[in-house]
């Protein structure tokens, strides 16, 4: 039998649409080695993924090591200005070029023959000459199909396939990163203060969902309720109570979803913690820039709590990625939002709110990670080896809300503890991994999505 | 370095000791007893050449934030900690690195093996250099900076929740 071009080298048979239902998922998909293998495909090579910030690199020759799905990247700026992602494996033998996850060179020289590339992956030569006809291979440095940036967000989207960035993120995935970057007065953020990682023994999955969860921050996060919790931006969802409180469980379809605590909001600079007197440089300088009436709005909303499929969460005053590794082994990488201001202290509280919130030794993080690695291994033993679900073992529960949940205007929203975000990400996998057309937000009670496939899920 | 005199070296000794010892067994108030009003606790990303607070740190804690870290190990619920982790630290390579008045920078080196029994059950294993700022008050030593910089803190590190 001959198999097409594009037949795909991976395809479990797994029939997502019944793995992945409105409101219940199977643990299998947490754990199963082949479904990890369909994600890298499916999620991490055929749609866009975010890879990092322009300002990480502000300098010709500056770049960063990255992770598109598990394949090592690199990010760089040219010698000419120009964002570059490419293959962090040499063209000859495979060998990493940069082991460092950081520096800034003149081009990118492989230790093993000394092959040397430009930054944007061009080969410039090969030692020895007259083995090669026309002195050098004709190779260069693998590369993604396509790269795009919005705001300065640099994402890349490895088998050029999966249309412009803008429809991926669609109009509320472009609000997010707009209400990011526009805690910047100069529009600009500058995400130059460094990335710490946590390493997680769980699935990368997760994190989408611990990262928008509503529902677990009293409970979770119990330890810190006298303390952080108490005056802070979660006190809606943690002293309210049930039906009080006024914070919001968005998805916008896409699989980009938000906690909205907007709304619960009753002090400008909520977020912060900090009243306008300690950062008045920081508050002239938004009016300045975008007006008295936008400036307002973005002193008293905050940065957004949100998630931007598959691998980007915007966390208040962190940006986040997801690297998914193995199936049972992640990264939660952060840095802390940083703009570019006149005020001296605004980026230092910034940072100490990062170091409170996440990494392994903050206050908040490490609880989650707990719960995910419980979660993982949980999986990995009781009743989620059936590849088609057919089993009453093994599912998660992701019902809560669903009942209650509006919509309109291409969002669906409902009390900030309901499993709205969850059921946002779940339903956009489904639609990615069974190849049926993408769509809005999650339908609920029962719809099927789209043209849901059947079989083999490799339509 | 000035030099100190033998009975003052023992005593230096005996308080890194101890404070790794009530670190190890999770004795969250005795270790909290230890430090100063004007206590620093910092992990730095990489070396600890810069100023904290101009790059994002694994911890960074003046003596507020040190006392909320020890509050939210004590409530009996901070789940990454759930229960305690058990671990033992060899310390050693003990240097006075200078002696100024009543305050004394001490070096040491450590290797920290923790049973992370929250979840994984994994045997970690830490290693670093701790440098601690120790001043002599009138109850004795105390801590008023610890710093530690971790051998591999530029890769991603599992939870570090327990005092290191």
């Amino acid at each position: 039998m001959v198999l097409a071009a594009e037949t795909p080298i991976v395809g479990t048979g797994r029939d997502y649409t019944h793995l992945v239902q409105d409101y219940r998922v199977h643990g299998s998909l947490y754990t199963v080695p082949s479904v990890f293998a369909d994600e890298m495909k499916r999620i991490f090579t055929d749609g866009w993924v975010f890879v990092g910030h322009e300002s990480e690199i502000p300098n010709g020759g500056d770049w960063v090591a990255r992770r598109l799905g598990t394949e090592q990247v690199l990010m760089a700026r040219t010698h000419e200005g120009e964002i570059s992602v490419v293959a962090n494996r040499c063209a000859h033998r495979g060998t990493t070029l940069c082991p460092q996850s950081e520096g800034n060179s003149r081009n990118f020289r492989c230790p093993y023959h000394a092959w040397t590339y430009d930054l944007d992956g061009t080969l410039l030569g090969a030692p020895f000459p007259q083995g090669f006809v026309n002195e050098k291979p004709d190779v260069r440095l693998d590369q993604p199909g396509q790269v795009s940036i919005y705001r300065g967000f640099v994402f890349a989207n490895q088998s050029g396939t999966a249309g412009p960035l803008a429809e991926h993120l669609g109009p509320g995935g472009s609000d997010l990163l707009d209400r990011a970057a526009d805690m910047s007065p100069t529009g600009r953020l500058q995400l130059n203060g460094g990335w710490i990682g946590q390493r997680v023994d769980s699935n990368w999955k997760m994190w989408p969902e611990s990262d928008n969860d509503g529902y677990h921050i009293i409970f979770a996060h119990e330890s810190l309720a006298s303390s952080l919790l108490a005056g802070s931006q979660y006190e809606d969802v943690i002293l309210e109570g049930e039906g009080r409180t006024k914070s919001v469980a968005r998805d916008y379809g896409g699989g980009h979803v938000e906690l909205d605590f907007r709304r619960s909001y009753t002090t400008e600079l909520a977020w912060l913690g900090a009243p306008r007197g300690k950062v008045s440089a920081y508050c002239d300088d938004l009016e300045e820039a975008f007006g008295v009436e936008k400036a307002k709005s973005i002193m008293w909303d905050g940065p957004p709590h949100a998630f931007v499929f598959p691998n980007l969460f915007l966390g208040e005053m962190n940006i986040a990625r997801i690297d998914p590794l193995a199936p049972g082994l992640t990264e939660h990488h952060h840095t802390p939002l940083l703009v570019e201001t006149s005020d001296p202290g605004i980026n230092r509280r910034v940072v100490l709110q990062s170091e409170a919130a996440m990494g392994p030794a903050s206050f908040f993080l490490p609880e989650d990670v707990v719960i995910a690695e419980r979660m993982h291994r949980a999986f990995d033993v009781g009743g989620a080896t059936d590849p088609h679900g057919h089993t009453e073992r093994g599912w998660v529960e992701l019902g809560r809300g669903i009942e209650r949940e509006q919509s309109g205007g291409g969002q669906r929203w409902s009390d900030v503890t309901d499993e709205t975000t969850s059921r946002g990400f779940w339903h956009h996998y489904r639609c990615v991994m069974s190849g049926s057309a993408t769509s809005g937000p999650a339908e609920g009670n029962g719809a099927a999505p789209s043209n849901g496939s059947s079989g083999n899920g490799q339509g | 370095m000035d030099r100190v005199d033998e009975a003052t070296l023992r005593d230096i000794e005996a308080f890194v000791y101890l404070e790794a010892r009530l670190a190890d067994e999770s004795r969250y108030d005795e270790w909290e007893a230890l430090v100063t009003d004007d206590m620093h606790y910092w992990v730095p990303f990489g070396p600890g050449d810069y100023e904290p607070g101009n790059r994002v740190s694994y911890i960074n804690d003046n003596r507020a934030r040190l006392g909320t870290r020890i509050r939210q190990l004590a409530t009996g619920v901070h789940h990454a900690q759930d229960p305690p982790s058990s671990m033992r630290r060899v310390v050693s390579n003990i240097e006075i690195l200078s002696a100024d008045g009543d305050e004394l920078e001490v070096g040491s080196n450590f290797v920290l093996y923790e049973h992370a029994v929250q979840a994984t059950g994994h045997l970690r294993l830490w290693a670093g250099r701790a440098t601690h700022r120790l001043r002599h008050t009138s109850d004795g030593l105390r801590m008023a900076a610890k710093k530690v910089e971790l051998v591999n803190s530029t890769s991603p590190l599992p939870n570090l929740a327990f005092i290191i």
